[in-house]
């Protein structure tokens, strides 16, 4: 039995001409903070979305707790403990922050289709024991203050962790960051360290794509870095931030990393 | 807003509930028509407002639970009372047979296969098939309302038919918004891929969107047979859809503004016998307007249904 383990092998990705990600494998261990980083269009956003079950590859393997998730959908992966962000926030931007962390108590929820029409006690508990959970994100993620306001109508750094604490409401065992940093001011970026050693502390394995070298190498205990959709490297950080290819392609492109 | 809300609703069913002794006939018939065309606009609210799916042809669920009644009454001798559960489920049952295929088209695809769907349906209706929609003139001379051996004859038993109706739809609608599936519409419309990634099976509450609301637009078409004794196909064309439809998008995907969009588009041309004619002209303008300044509606739909628990003091509330 393999325990919470993710492998993927020779996991392959073409967008008509251009392979976005070419026979990439890595393997992330349970209770890893495992980092996937590259330069812009390396491919990195495209192997979460392979895993995610949003794109299916071509070709390779992915195997979670030794189950083979490629080619099935986004809700059946959630189903299986795997959650993610998305590196363009992607939250329901006329809901309340409350509403947008119940979202991810959708798949937690015992409640049946014929309860949208009949109300039951069971369902009024359902509904209970769901807010309730919702109520622990919300301290959790400080947003307490915030529950009934309108999500799109916040600021960039709080919506990023609405949307971290919308997937942690769904109890994942893998969680995956797609660029949690990006537009983070420094302080920002601190809370977000913070949030992710103790997110990891709770069990929770996390896999995290980021640009910025300085957070990755303080944050993760092993990573991957691609280029062109081809694994240029692996290793701890101390290792990675030897690794001549990946000084090279970061000198490569270090000019044009924000955005 | 919430306030006005609190305070409106009772107001607005003691006046519901005592309006058809205040009516002459005439009067009464408008008022019934009202609460019928609101059941159905509410409907179409829940396939086009809660889940977003481009719908145009709600008028077809409407007919189709219009005529399980008539068909019922007329050839097999059903009360009318008798022949609601099948009114609601017929409908509801087609509702997910057609949205089965159909619910992964982007939203213009969709507008034109419902509207393809509503067209057939009256051409069928129209043409007779099978033998019991009794062609263009349709079905006449439906029993009147009886229940439990009571005849009720009389149009106030009609309107206080209509009303229970209303409730009932309006009591649905409450318990679907506090509801995971009622959610999960809501994620669905605001971003589908999020809604996915976020562990909801999209495809599913589509599906149940569509087979709930053919399944009360079918309720409305039975009590909308029991007020004329009849049906008829003109009555369900795809025309009728495009009002409901624009009902919905007009005044926004909330219970005040569907009821104020079915106010103007079916009481105040009855009042203004001359608005009649200039009807579609006033709403087409209406629905410009509303888009260009009020995109989401003129009385958009409130989110933030959430537990009172969960709102602290220094709220910096919607
Ligand atoms: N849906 C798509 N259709 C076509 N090409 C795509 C698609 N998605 C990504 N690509 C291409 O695949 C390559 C990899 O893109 P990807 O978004 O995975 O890069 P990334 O490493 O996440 O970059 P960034 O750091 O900018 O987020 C890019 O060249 C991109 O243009
Ligand atoms: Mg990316």
């Amino acid at each position: 039995m393999a325990h919470n383990e993710l492998i993927l092998t020779d996991v392959t990705k073409r967008f008509g001409g251009l392979t976005a990600v070419d026979a990439l494998s890595f393997k992330v261990e349970s209770g890893q903070i495992y980092g996937i980083i590259g330069p812009n269009g390396a491919g990195k956003t495209t192997v979460f979305n392979c895993i995610t079950g949003i794109y299916k590859s071509e070709e390779g393997s992915v195997l979670w707790r030794g189950e083979e998730i490629r080619g099935k959908t986004p809700y059946q992966i959630v189903d299986r403990g795997i959650v993610r962000t998305f590196q363009t926030i992607r939250l329901f931007g006329q809901m309340s922050v409350a509403e947008n962390i119940m979202s991810g108590r959708h798949i937690k929820s015992t409640q049946r289709w014929w309860h949208g029409i009949i109300p039951t006690p069971g369902k009024k508990r359902d509904e209970l024991e769901n807010w309730q959970k919702v109520e622990e994100q919300l301290d959790f993620f400080k947003l307490s203050e915030f529950a009934a306001t309108p999500v799109g109508s916040l600021p960039y750094g709080l919506q990023r962790r609405v949307e971290i604490a919308r997937a942690m409401a769904v109890e994942p065992t893998l969680l995956i960051l797609d660029e949690p940093a990006a537009g983070l001011n420094d302080k920002e970026t601190l809370e977000l360290l913070e949030t992710i050693f103790k997110i990891r502390d709770k069990g929770v394995t996390v896999l995290l794509i980021e640009h910025d070298m300085d957070m990755v190498m303080e944050v993760t205990d092993y990573l991957t870095v691609i280029n062109f959709g081809k694994k240029i490297a692996e290793g701890t950080p101390e290792e990675v931030q030897k690794n001549p290819a990946v000084i090279e392609a970061y000198l490569g492109s270090e000019d044009d990393d924000d955005e | 807003m919430k306030e006005l809300q609190k305070f409106a609703y009772p107001v607005f069913f003691i006046v519901m509930a005592v309006l058809p002794h205040m009516l002459d006939d005439r009067w009464q018939a408008v008022a019934i028509t009202f609460l019928i065309f609101a059941v159905v606009a509410l409907s179409q609210d829940i396939i086009l407002g809660k889940c977003g799916m481009f719908n145009m042809g709600q008028a077809l669920f409407f007919g189709m639970g219009a005529y399980t009644t008539a068909i019922l009454n007329n050839e097999y001798g059903w009360s009318i009372i008798a022949t609601i559960p099948l009114a609601i489920i017929i409908p509801a049952l087609f509702g997910i047979l057609l949205a089965g295929p159909i619910v992964h088209l982007r939203g213009d695809y969709l507008l034109v296969v419902t509207i393809g769907f509503n067209i057939v349906f009256v051409q069928v209706l129209q043409n007779n098939l099978g033998g019991v929609t009794g062609g263009p003139n349709g079905i006449f001379g439906l029993d009147s309302l009886s229940f439990l051996g009571y005849d009720l004859m009389s149009q106030i038993s009609v309107y206080y038919f209509a009303f229970i109706v209303l409730l009932l739809t309006l009591w649905v609608m409450h318990n679907l918004a506090g509801s995971k599936p009622g959610r999960a519409m809501h994620y669905l419309r605001e971003d589908q891929l999020a809604a996915e990634s976020i562990g909801i099976n999209t495809r599913v509450y589509k599906i149940f969107s569509f087979g709930l609301g053919a399944g009360i637009a079918g309720l409305a078409g039975t009590v909308y047979a029991t007020q004329y004794s009849a049906v008829s196909p003109e009555a369900f064309e795809f025309i009728q859809s495009v009002l409901f439809f624009s009902i919905v998008l007009v005044g926004g995907s909330s219970v005040p503004g569907v009821l104020i969009g079915v106010f103007v588009m079916f009481v105040l041309p009855e009042i203004f016998r001359e608005f009649a004619t200039w009807r579609y002209f006033i709403f087409g303008f209406a629905m410009i307007a509303a888009m260009i300044m009020r995109p989401r509606g003129i009385w958009p739909a409130t989110f933030g249904k959430i537990p009172k628990f969960l709102i602290k003091d220094n709220n910096h509330g919607a």
